[in-house]
């Protein structure tokens, strides 16, 4: 139809059709600002870190097990020591962005003992494929990069269950690869000795991630 | 319109909302989880393209009538549709239509409109307000689409890297050929007005 073939009802009909139109902008507008935290996150990564940063996220008390068979409550192995932990999420077998990962973890310990900060911090490696990640595969994990565990362990779930739980809880999500690998959102999480999460920072950025933790530790 | 033609177009309509639709539900569903390129560059433009073809099929319908002062030049459809695809191409929008049911009922509801809309708005629009739409959503399209084929940080957290540059690229191609499709019509219509004036002329050169 032509513009000019409308049937005319007088200036009436452009006035609706321009309150209309503002009404569709003010609630786009609005609901794109809303969706987007005022234009600042355009991603769910963002999203998330931007969430934790308003208000830390309580996390569940998930039992874990480390490379000896040792079973420990989550809770129970923060409230231990005290310590604020680093923690990241890995599977042993990985071939791909966990080696980059665990090059970032190995600067983390190196900066705690150099710095001698070993009993404020401390680093995590916590398995999201506890199926393949029992004690012995955490060993040989653990051995392969030198941990040295009072600063830094490998742990996997005690009961494999509970990993939805352990994604949820940290806005992880893990994507079958080819290869048999995982493709996921890596980053470095900061996690306080009452078990909330506080900080979420890039994995490629273990300086900050330090930074972060000795400022919860304050 | 004859007959034919528009059972034609009914039943096109029916089959871009049944596989559109049924790309969300298992078994299909498995498709758009798997990957960005069945979501984004195969299913966001089925849906867009049902909600087109359906309004098409139900155009003669008089129950649109009401709306048309509401949306002169269709301004207010445009502006709407432009919104909605705003809104779906942002990564975490996506993820969430994965993960959440309800904005997957959402993504469906709001796209199939976005297509309907654009359909029943876009040739009420003078030429000029068509340019500054397509001149806007086009290169959004595009930009986007290229962005997603290069960068290297996974921008959805529920896909792979490999299938956001896949799906960048076809993105990226969809906003080129809607752009195509919209001049080759413009010059068609331009086209069939345009033998209404020679004649005249050379009536004119003849005296």
């Amino acid at each position: 139809m032509l513009p000019g073939s409308e049937p005319s009802v007088g200036d009436t009909g452009l006035l609706k059709t321009f309150s209309a139109s503002l009404l569709v902008l003010l609630f786009g507008f609005g609901g794109l600002l809303y969706a987007t935290e005022g234009g600042q996150a355009y991603t769910t990564e963002t999203l998330r870190r931007a969430a934790v940063d308003r208000e830390p996220q309580p996390i569940p008390d998930l039992q874990l097990i480390d490379d000896a068979g040792r079973h420990s409550g989550l809770h129970a192995l923060l409230a231990s020591d005290g310590r604020v932990r680093i923690v990241d999420f890995i599977y042993t077998h990985c071939q791909t962005v966990c080696v980059s990962l665990a090059s970032v973890s190995q600067r983390l310990q190196a900066d705690i003992l150099a710095q001698g900060l070993q009993r404020r911090l401390a680093v995590l490696s916590i398995s999201f494929d506890p199926d393949a990640d029992d004690p012995p595969a955490l060993k040989a994990y653990a051995d392969r990069l030198h941990m040295d565990r009072s600063v830094w362990q490998a742990l996997s779930l005690a009961q494999p269950t509970d990993r939805r739980r352990l994604l949820d809880a940290f806005g992880i999500m893990v994507v079958p690869a080819p290869l048999g690998e995982f493709e996921h959102n890596a980053a470095l999480h900061i996690i306080d000795a009452r078990g909330r999460l506080v900080r979420i920072v890039d994995a490629d950025a273990p300086g900050e991630a330090l930074a972060a933790a000795l400022a919860v530790g304050r | 319109m004859n007959p034919a033609n528009s059972r034609l177009r009914g039943a096109l309509a029916l089959m871009g909302l049944a596989v559109s639709v049924a790309m969300s539900l298992p078994p299909g569903r498995r498709l758009i989880e798997q990957s960005m390129v069945w979501h984004m560059a195969v299913q966001v433009p089925l849906l867009m393209a049902a909600g087109w073809l359906s309004m098409g099929a139900m155009s003669q319908a008089r129950a649109w009538r009401w709306t048309a002062d509401w949306n002169r030049y269709g301004l207010t459809g445009l502006l709407a549709a432009q919104v909605v695809l705003a809104y779906w191409m942002l990564p975490s929008a996506i993820d969430r239509a994965v993960v959440s049911p309800l904005a997957d009922v959402l993504k469906v509801t709001t796209l199939l409109a976005c297509g309907a809309l654009l359909q029943s708005s876009v040739w009420r629009a003078p030429a000029v307000l068509q340019l500054f739409i397509v001149g806007s959503a086009v290169p959004m399209t595009v930009w986007l689409g290229v962005y997603f084929a290069t960068t290297d940080r996974r921008l959805c957290n529920a896909y792979t890297l490999a299938s956001q540059t896949t799906a960048g690229i076809c993105i990226a191609v969809w906003g080129v050929a809607v752009a195509t499709a919209w001049v080759v019509v413009v010059l068609r219509q331009a086209v069939q007005r345009a033998p209404e004036v020679p004649p005249a002329r050379s009536r004119v050169g003849a005296d």
